[in-house]
């Protein structure tokens, strides 16, 4: 398998506030590298022979790519907005496509079944219509105008509420979602699932999040969300087949589907094919 | 819902794109067919086909969404949809 295009484009590799002199181990692709701060406490990112990769330390991550990135890293201006707090996640391993991780983070159906009583809860099971898009400028898939009823939307919220989402696709292996911000109506929380591909059918995921929540505690917040990504995980290890179909043909998608359709049609057209399936079997 | 029965539509169904490539008709043929849709491909061209459908409006649905990814080497633009008569009565 060649990794294709996907070889120069960004992806997490750590937390920086987490990094030392003494770097951590890891895998991009495959590949052997190690993270860590050099003299003057910068991030620093080597590959097995040595050589240094490029290095972007950004919304509380290191970033990096084993090729040549044509682009910045994408923005989250919501990362620059005063009154936020920042939340690192930490890091889960999962054994599945990093693409798989991605598009099971875009699949609100899923909510009522597998994160029952906190984002999702029978008979609230139905998927409104919604609109889906490949932003040309930015070239972003977006998915707007998703509305779901939720038992506990966030640690912030005190009871259901009926949630409002956009997804946002902006990068093979990063997405963003906005969704209703309990304690301040007009704005969005942000979270964000930023996906370290250690090989096709491995990952390290790394959730992080910019909210606005004065009053929940730091290991509450962080304790909510990987109960929620432990719950995709038990999902995403046992899905068949571990890579991510770019040909339906052995599936029946439906219209709530469309993200992860978009998202796969965005995958095909960039030939970001590493973690991907391309032959029905 | 339980004992409602759907009318069947019918439909004609023009997806356009790259989609020269030979997988794509017996690609829709076979999807069409697992959706117990009915299917008949009336033009068949580099940059555009067509085809009439009649089933349960769902699987229509399901049918275009899946066609809209396709097979991995061809690249659907836009898929339009237009009633063509109603089946059912």
């Amino acid at each position: 398998m060649t990794v294709g295009p996907m070889f120069d484009e960004w992806y997490p590799v750590g937390i920086f506030g987490q990094l030392d002199a003494a770097g951590r181990k890891t895998m991009l692709m495959g590949e052997p590298i190690v993270v860590a701060r050099d003299d003057n406490g910068d991030a620093k990112v080597t590959d097995g022979t040595g050589r240094s990769l490029p290095v972007c330390v950004r919304y509380g991550h290191v970033w990096t790519s084993l090729g040549d990135p044509k682009k910045k890293l994408f923005a989250i201006p919501e990362a620059d907005q005063p009154g936020r707090r920042f939340v690192d996640v930490g890091v889960v391993r999962v054994r599945c496509s990093p693409l798989r991780a991605v598009e099971n983070f875009l699949d609100i159906a899923h909510f009522p079944f597998v994160h029952t009583d906190i984002l999702g809860a029978e008979p609230h099971t139905e998927v409104q219509a919604y609109k889906v898009e490949i932003r040309e400028d930015v070239d972003e898939v977006w998915a707007t105008q998703v509305e779901f009823y939720q038992p506990q939307a966030a640690k912030s919220a005190s009871g259901g509420i009926t949630t409002q989402y956009m997804y946002r696709v902006a990068g093979p292996t990063s997405t963003v979602l906005y969704k209703t911000c309990p304690p301040r109506p007009s704005e969005w929380d942000v979270i964000t699932l930023f996906v370290q591909p250690l090989a096709e059918d491995l990952c390290d995921v790394w959730p992080w999040m910019a909210l606005f929540d004065d009053d929940t505690p730091m290991t509450d917040l962080i304790h909510f969300q990987q109960t929620i990504f432990l719950q995709d995980r038990s999902i995403l290890e046992n899905q068949v087949p571990r890579l991510l179909p770019l040909d339906p043909g052995m599936e029946m998608p439906t219209r709530a589907d469309l993200t992860s359709v978009a998202y796969r049609r965005w995958l095909k057209r960039h030939n970001f094919t590493y973690g991907a399936q391309l032959v029905a079997q | 819902m339980a004992g409602e029965a759907q009318n069947p539509l019918k439909e004609r169904m023009t997806i356009h794109g790259e989609l020269d490539a030979d997988s794509f008709v017996p690609w829709i043929r076979r999807h069409a067919a697992k959706l117990g849709v009915t299917q008949a491909i009336t033009h068949h061209s580099p940059d555009r086909i067509e085809i009439d459908l009649s089933g349960a409006p769902e699987l229509i649905d399901m049918l275009e969404v899946g066609c809209l990814l396709g097979p991995i080497d061809v690249w659907v633009e836009t898929i339009d949809r237009r009633p063509v008569g109603n089946a059912g009565g």
